[in-house]
Formats: structure tokens, sequence, C-alpha cells
């Protein structure tokens, strides 16, 4: 390692460790959504894929609370599965419940078009342990991508029945995407900084990729854009249960050693 | 043959693996998928998350054949089996061995058809335990752009429990545990061998009778 030693200011780090636990914690629970097809998914194939997929998204957010670690010196298991819910900052896009297969895949692909966008931004960063770990993450997320937009367009493309379903997927998702390109507070900071990637040009590319992929590759119709969305400190009622279930035997055995 | 159902199977593919350049393309298993595209994507989420892979071909069942020596000797009519002029790839099993397929992709043979691309792969590789032949224009290949090797094969290398012996408790390494006394249960009847480094060519590093019996426990 190489990694030459970046100076932060105090307040440049507690926005850094606010904005990598966001990052951590929508893969974290976007990991659990994936978990549960596991055993479920309409064929084997696709079942082990789904659990590649979300495995490497719970890697991803290792990763980022390893780069949390290194500043605070917080456990990420600990974070991972203490905290209760009014502590988590995922969006309320990863929380909702995982429906059926048309949803699942079309959440899936938003957010994979989302994070392989900002983590092929975060390359660039100032800071060379988010750099690095952008890079790992970066080849992972472009697989995933190619997965879900496939199954995005043949579920879209295929009977008038998984059409529908997707359709309504769309209608259901589309409100809550825009939460994902939310600064938290105090990001701008870091975005002079060189240290986070600007959301609104990973917007920009998102929108030039996506957009078109579900209208006219896809043959489906955009809904309204949502309402301004409230902030990650802001839950739906899925998430308690879904940590209730996430967290049970990690505080069933506190003091466990291994895994 | 397997029995296809139109309705709720999709087609079986045959997936052939390439571990490194220099190596050939081995048979590692079969997915069922709606479509190339499909088939390559699965198979690399079914065969190659940890296993060290440069390639991956996909064929189609229904274009490939297959025939063990005994067949070939009952159904001589195997050796006429119709199709087109052209390039076909041979593979021979050589292995009876369990847990792998042991079956190498060993070259190409110009043949007027499947048949007579069967008689010249019986013929070239006579003490072989089953030939299998298929047209050049039957496969579906994954890209060999460095972004395609990038997402798709370069992530394995850094992954732990590339094989199955490494599965012990999750977080420490089987054989660290072991030594260490931690391992409860059968632990300390329990055969030498999980203590192996890493490797990516289970053809080459592993017996395959040991990592049968692993995977039997």
């Amino acid at each position: 390692m190489t990694a030459s030693v970046p100076v932060l200011s105090d307040t440049q780090q507690v926005v850094l460790i606010r904005k990598l636990t966001a990052l951590a914690d929508d893969e974290i629970i976007l990991a659990q959504r994936g978990g549960e097809w596991t055993g479920h998914a309409p064929i084997l194939e696709e079942d082990i894929a789904l659990a590649n997929i979300a495995q490497d998204e719970l890697g991803h957010a290792g990763l980022y609370l390893e780069l949390r670690r290194a500043l605070d010196g917080h456990d990420p298991d600990a974070l991972a599965f203490t905290r209760s819910a009014d502590e988590f900052t995922c969006a309320r896009f990863v929380e909702l419940p995982k429906g059926d297969w048309a949803f699942t895949m079309l959440r899936q692909y938003l957010y994979d078009a989302y994070e392989a966008l900002w983590l092929d931004a975060a390359r660039q960063s100032s800071y060379e342990p988010l750099a690095e770990v952008a890079n790992k993450a970066f080849r992972e997320e472009r697989f995933h991508l190619q997965h879900t937009a496939l199954w995005v367009e043949r579920l879209a493309l295929g009977t008038p029945e998984s059409m529908r379903r997707t359709q309504a997927a769309l209608n259901a998702l589309w409100p809550f995407v825009g939460q994902l390109f939310q600064p938290v507070t105090g990001e701008d900071e870091l975005l002079a900084a060189g240290v986070l990637p600007d959301l609104d040009a990973v917007k920009t590319r998102w929108d030039g990729l996506v957009l078109p992929h579900l209208t006219v590759q896809c043959g489906l119709s955009l809904p309204p854009a949502g309402a301004e969305q409230p902030g990650r400190d802001s839950h739906t009622e899925y998430l308690v249960p879904l940590l209730e279930e996430m967290q049970r035997v990690y505080r069933a055995h506190p003091d466990a050693e291994l895994w | 043959m397997t029995q296809v159902h139109p309705e709720t199977q999709w087609p079986r593919w045959e997936i052939f693996k390439q571990d490194s350049e220099k190596r050939p393309y081995q048979a590692v298993g079969s997915v069922h998928a709606g479509d190339p595209d499909h088939a390559l994507l699965t198979a690399r989420n079914v065969f190659v998350r940890r296993p060290a892979a440069v390639s991956l071909w996909a064929v189609r069942e229904a274009d490939i054949l297959i025939a063990t020596p005994e067949e070939a000797a009952s159904r001589p009519e195997l050796f006429q089996t119709p199709g087109e002029a052209e390039t076909y790839h041979v593979g021979v099993k050589k292995s009876h061995k369990r847990s792998m397929t042991f079956v190498d992709l060993v070259g190409t043979v110009d043949a007027s058809g499947p048949g007579d691309a069967l008689r010249q792969a019986k013929e070239q590789h006579a003490d072989a335990l089953a030939w299998l032949v298929f047209p050049s224009s039957a496969i579906v290949r994954t890209d060999d752009d460095p972004g395609t090797v990038e997402s798709w094969f370069a992530p394995a290398r850094d992954k732990t429990y590339k094989q199955q012996q490494y599965y012990g408790v999750i977080g420490k390494h089987v054989g660290e545990l072991k030594r260490s006394g931690r391992m409860p249960g059968r632990a300390t009847e329990e055969a030498p061998g999980a203590g192996h480094r890493g490797d990516d060519h289970p053809h080459d590093a592993f017996p395959a009778e040991q990592t049968a019996h692993e995977v039997k426990r």
C-alpha cells in the first residue's frame, strides 16, 4: 500500500463518517432484501446469482465501514448489528419489502446503475483510501448492472404479465429513487475538497443511462417524479422488522467470537 | 437425452471455462437460461464467482453430440449424425473421478457434420472415456475486452474460500482453528488436507477423491 496519509479537518472527518455510514447502510439493507430470496428465486441459477449480488453489496458495506473504522475506531459488525432503526441512515428505497421478481430486479438495477456511476466517480477521490475501495467495488458493480439490466429488459419485453409487473414495480419505486442522490449534511465541503463525487453529475449520468433503457429499450412509462423525499433519518415501517430479523443472532450472542 | 418441457424449462447450456490463456477450456457444468447472454451471466455467477477464469463459453445442449465408447459401439448411427460442414471443437473425458467433469477441449477438426466430427474425435483420442463435439458457430463467448475481464473475472482473485474445503467456520481459516484446538466436535479426527494454500486450478491442485470426500461430509 502506497496510500498517502490523507489529512482531513475535524469537520470533514465528521461528514465523511456520516457519508460512509449512509453508503454502508444502503448496502446492508439492500443485501438483506436480496438475501431474502435465497432458496426462493425462480430458478437455482438466479438464486445463486442474487445471493452473489447481495453478498457483494454486503462486502461493499464492509469496505465502507472499514474506512470508517480507520477514522473513529468503530467496529463494522457492531455498527451493522447493534444499531436500532432510528440510528440507521439507509434510504427508504432499499427498505421496501422485496416484492416480486420484477420489483427485486428493477430495484437492484436502479441501485446498481447509481452505485456503479457513483463508484466510477469516486475512483478519482482525493481521499486515497476511498479511491482504492471504489476501484475495487466498481468492478463488481459493473457486472451486477449487466445482470440486472438484462433482467429488466426481459421482464419488460416478456409477457403481458411480466410487463405489467415491471411497470407496477417502476411506479412503486420511482418516488423513492431520488433519495439516493441526496447529499448528507455537510457533503458540499467534501465535494469541494475532491473527497466525494458530485452527486448532481452522477445523477446526470444516471439519467443518461437509465432513462433510455427503461423507456426506449424496455418500453416502460416513466411515472411522474415523486415529491421531495425526507432525509435519511426518516424510515418506512419496514425497517424495524427487517433489523429484528437481521440482528437477531448477533444480539442473542453478543460475545460470539466465531461466525 | 434429457426431455425438454418447453413450457417450464429453459434450454440447458453446457459451460466451458478457461482458467488462464495458456490452459484448455474445460467443461464445468451446465446452466438453464433463456438466451445466450443470460447463459453467460448465470454461468459467471454459478461457476466463476471464486475460481480463476479468463473466459467462458456457453454451448446449447442441443448443439453438442456426446458418446461413450459403449454408445459408439452399440449405436454406429451416431457417426452419421447430420449437420453443417464446419470446424468442430472436440472434448474428451479422461477420468471418472468425481466432483469435476474432467472434460477438456483438446482441439478442433474440420468435419462434414457432427457425426463425422465424432468419428475423427474417436480416431484421434481412442482411449477417452467419452467424446464430445460441437460446431464452432454454436459457441457463445464472453467478451475479452479489459472492461469485461475486470468486472467478470478479476474480482474472484480477491475472494476468500475459493475451494470447498476452505469452508470451515466463517471468519477463521479452518486449519487455523484446528491447529489452535478450537475446532469443536469432530475436528480432531479429520484427515489432513484442509491446510492447503489457495490455488486457482482445482484440476491440478487437489486429488478429486479428497474434494469429493470433503463435500460428502
